[in-house]
């Protein structure tokens, strides 16, 4: 491993701004943008064809013109009136590098360890290939529309109009919405918020990709127990069950799994597809350890699928409300926690699908700079991750019910989990696991 | 009330009374020609037909007499007409437009600064304080190689901006003025601090193919009034070569000559110099006058080079660390005015109306001989011309000459508009200024313009135009897609 450790190196630094002057107000943060203060997100699209062989500068203005678009991304964060962080849109620009990594796209896939994935850089892989990476702190944005930030340049860049244009302010409706639902995870916040910090331990990715044909046998099979279980449901218990074995057994307590879900929706939704910012639900799902260890798939995931359909709507917009809620005497928000963790938490990227006719539409994997070039593989990786470790369960390439599930675990559990008979059965390619 | 009334009539009076001195003054010939003339032509009127007949039957015209005077008056004809210099004319001429992906707001100005010049917080406060004041806008833009932290100035690159920028404005002239490449007689290339072999005007000749006859000039380290010199040097090769065209570019490479480091009087350039080019087609053939923009009335050059403080004005040197960068001395300010009287001492009798000068003359006798306490006449430029494009060197300098000249601020908006939306270009920001004026449709027939450019050495040279044709706006060149944004306000200090 160690010999593979330095394959990367930064060729050059430099900032790009958008082609006009903006000059725009400072765009204020929500309370859930503050909250998620101590993560970062990054987004990685890996490409088989170097879309900007001739570099950068030589390009199409794709870029400086969409950034046109985005004041914020070009921002810099600043303490504004009364406390709370902005984002001041001076213009001072998004920071790109460029490096090249000592190996082709394929074998990094195969091999590459995720600590070597880095910020908006763009990677050139020996033999051709790309890699555009984009970092930024979860303050300013959430997975989400980082990937639609991503996929407006693409579609800039392609010379058609951007698909959905960055939505800053929400209607004033929603500002307002009284608490009456959901005190289960307005519980689950309060409890999270005053938990103490875990103490961290080494942390190690893995990424599985579950093909179609294997994702449906499964479903097929626990068809009695759970007739509509969607993919997430499926893949969540699964994962949930085989690390809680792997974990120290605990049978007197109960296990939680943290669901992430994203509170957008595509058409009429309180928070529109748009929407620029953390627009994030975490609720909590606790099962008895014994349950857990005992019951069969079809009933765990009966449990997810139950939770995730009970969340809805209003439900949505209330944890977001109780962030709204936490606010100080002088309109200051409160300290953030630690969102992502101490459990296992869970992210659901079923959003980033939409169905179109017979097939479906994956958002992140629609980001072809040409025509037909398409990236051959989309990360997902949340910074400053404690605790028990994060699933993202992501739609694959091949579209339909395949999945691609990136574990983050303690280095030692992620071993056995690879090992694992279970998931072994279901046949994963595994990539970017560090192995070779 | 009442004590403002009489102010105000006494100085309507006095306009009056100066307007009516300039009249008389400037239109002395017609004034006296016109009552000798009226009283000939009543006399002749009473004399009658025939009185007029035997006072012409009464000189006796011989024919050898006739011969001789009718050869003289055309010989004296020819001798004239053909000592006349020949008249110079700006066909067109091209401004270099940059790339928007070379732009640099601010904000990116001064984090790359804070940066690389991780260690010096003063030297970045400096830079800060600069450009607040600068009165450059948000759109300038920097080459490049110059976006990267820390900067690449590495040979290639600085060919790279050279070729971008001359190739860019040269192809755009060509295609405005529709010369083809082997019509190009001189060749005239200034860039002051990039001065590679083979040189940048062989560069031209190598990528347009121009003919091997060419004479070609490359210009270098004469400064930010090499524009000026340029179009001297071509005026007077075009009095030497008849029915010529010759093309003048005048740029300033900034890839090479960005400082890195510390020393604040050296750093001041970094915060004003941007990229910038333009070329200008010359002829003096007689068949361009119908399509020409200008005619070129006078150039006047100035160099104050024999004075020891003018001469270490602009220096460049390396620093304590063995940087090299350009020093600007604290005094600039008082030796630009300095050469600038120079300037007018020369150009003034040249260009000034009679009225103007009679009053420049009568002040000076007076304080030589009555009274040395009388303040020296300036004499009113605005008479003159109608523009002025002043060398954007700084909003220090604009200011300075507003105030020198007395001008107006409708008269030096070019130079502050030009300085605000290209920044400091060096030779070039003349033509970024006339530019200007032309795209706001202020270029009528007839209107004369000053052109006054600053250099190191210390060089100050002024170029007079008078136009040939109105300029009708919309005018395509740099400021098409954002003349309507202007004129803007400019605060004295920007918030950053």
């Amino acid at each position: 491993m160690s010999e593979n450790r330095i394959r990367v190196t930064v060729n050059s630094k430099l900032t790009w701004v958008s082609s006009k002057p903006l000059g725009g107000k400072p765009h204020e943060l929500s309370a859930l943008d503050h909250a998620m203060a101590l993560h970062t997100v990054h987004v990685i699209f890996y490409y088989r064809a170097n879309p900007f062989e001739r570099g950068l500068f030589d390009s199409d203005f794709s870029l400086s013109d969409l950034l046109c678009m985005y004041p914020p991304v070009m921002g810099r964060f600043a303490r504004g009136d009364g406390g709370n962080w902005v984002v001041k849109c001076n213009e001072a620009g998004v920071r790109t590098l460029r490096a090249s990594v000592g190996t082709t796209l394929d074998e990094w896939l195969r091999s590459a360890d995720a600590s070597e994935e880095r910020n908006l850089t763009l990677n050139e892989f020996e033999g051709g290939g790309l890699a555009i990476g984009l970092s930024c702190p979860h303050m300013l944005a959430d997975p989400t529309c980082a990937t639609l930030f991503f996929k407006s340049w693409t579609e800039t860049n392609r010379g058609e109009p951007v698909r959905h244009p960055p939505i800053y302010h929400l209607p004033a409706a929603n500002a307002r919405r009284s608490l009456s639902m959901g005190i289960n995870s307005i519980k689950y916040l309060g409890t999270k918020s005053k938990s103490a910090e875990s103490p961290s331990e080494k942390m190690a990715t893995a990424t599985f990709r579950l093909s179609h044909a294997i994702i449906k046998q499964c479903l097929a099979q626990i068809h009695d127990e759970c007739p509509d279980a969607t993919p997430f449901d499926l893949l969540a218990a699964l994962f949930w069950i085989r690390i809680m074995r792997l974990k120290m057994p605990r049978h007197d307590q109960k296990h939680s799994l943290s669901i992430c879900l994203d509170v957008r929706k595509p058409v009429h939704g309180p928070i529109p597809y748009g929407y620029f910012g953390n627009a994030l639900h975490f609720s909590l799902l606790s099962l008895d350890a014994e349950l857990l260890d005992t019951a069969g798939l079809g009933h765990v995931a009966g449990e997810v699928h139950r939770h995730v359909a009970d969340l809805h709507g209003e439900e949505l917009l209330s944890g977001i409300n109780w962030f709204e809620s936490r606010k100080g005497e002088i309109g200051q928000y409160a300290q953030p926690f630690r969102m992502y963790g101490p459990e296992l938490t869970c992210i659901s990227m079923e959003h980033m699908i939409t169905p179109k006719g017979s097939t479906c539409e994956l958002s992140m994997y629609e980001a072809a700079f040409e025509k037909g070039e398409k990236p051959v593989h989309v990360t997902y990786r949340v910074g400053n991750v404690e605790g028990e470790g994060l699933i993202t369960v992501m739609p694959s390439p091949e579209a339909g019910l395949a999945r691609t599930v990136t574990v983050t675990l303690p280095e030692e559990q992620l071993a056995e989990l690879c090992e694992d008979q279970a998931i072994m059965d279901l046949q994963p390619t595994m990539l970017l696991s560090g192995k070779t | 009330m009442a004590q403002i009334l009489p102010l105000f009539t006494s100085s309507v009076k006095l306009k009056y009374v100066k307007l009516g001195y300039q009249y008389l003054v400037n239109h002395i010939l017609t004034f006296l020609l016109i009552p000798i003339m009226l009283a000939t032509a009543l006399k002749i009127l009473r004399l009658g037909p025939v009185e007029i007949l035997n006072v012409l039957k009464s000189l006796r015209f011989d024919l050898v007499q006739i011969l001789c005077s009718s050869f003289l008056v055309i010989f004296v004809a020819t001798v004239y007409f053909m000592s006349k210099p020949r008249c110079i004319y700006l066909v067109d001429y091209a401004c270099y437009k940059a790339p928007v992906t070379c732009r640099v707001p601010f904000a990116t100005f001064m984090e790359h600064s804070r940066l690389n010049l991780k260690d010096n917080p003063k030297s970045v406060d400096f830079q800060m304080r600069i450009l607040e004041r600068s009165g450059l806008g948000e759109e300038t833009c920097l080459p490049p190689a110059i976006h990267y932290i820390p900067p690449s100035p590495t040979m290639e690159a600085a060919r790279g901006e050279a070729e971008d920028v001359i190739f860019g404005v040269i192809d755009s002239l060509l295609q405005k003025t529709n010369l083809n490449p082997k019509d190009i007689d001189i060749l005239i290339v200034n860039c002051s601090l990039f001065s590679p072999t083979p040189s940048l005007s062989a560069m031209v000749v190598n990528k347009y193919k121009l003919r091997s006859n060419i004479k070609s000039y490359n210009l270098s380290g004469m400064g930010c009034s090499a524009g000026l010199i340029s179009i001297d040097l071509a005026r007077d090769l075009l009095q030497v070569h008849p029915n010529s065209n010759a093309v003048v570019v005048s740029t300033e490479i900034i890839t090479p000559n960005y400082y890195q480091g510390k020393e604040r009087a050296m750093l001041l350039p970094n915060c004003l110099f941007r990229m910038g080019g333009a070329a200008m087609l010359l002829s003096n053939k007689r068949r361009e006058r119908r399509r020409a923009k200008y005619r070129l009335v006078h150039v006047v050059r100035t160099h104050k080079g024999g004075d020891d403080k003018a001469y270490r004005c602009v220096y460049e040197e390396e620093d304590p660390q063995g940087k090299v960068g350009i020093n600007l001395s604290k005094d600039l300010m008082v030796i630009a005015a300095d050469a600038l009287k120079s300037n007018i001492t020369t150009i003034g009798p040249l260009v000034l109306p009679a009225s103007e000068q009679l009053l420049f003359l009568f002040t000076l006798i007076g304080r030589k001989i009555f009274n040395p306490k009388w303040k020296p006449y300036i004499p009113d430029f605005k008479q003159a011309f109608e523009h002025f494009c002043i060398h954007a060197g700084g909003r220090a300098v604009i200011d300075e000459l507003q105030k020198n000249l007395q001008l107006s601020a409708e008269h030096v908006e070019a130079s502050r508009m030009a300085l605000h939306r290209f920044g400091n270009t060096s030779s070039s920001s003349l033509w970024y200024e006339l530019s200007y004026i032309e795209a706001k449709g202020r270029m009528k027939k007839g209107d004369r313009v000053w052109q006054i450019a600053f250099g190191s050495g210390f060089k100050c040279n002024s170029a007079v135009w008078k136009c040939n044709r109105s300029i009708k706006a919309p005018t395509d060149g740099p400021w098409q897609d954002c003349i309507d944004r202007y004129p803007v306000h400019i605060p004295e200090i920007v918030k950053l």
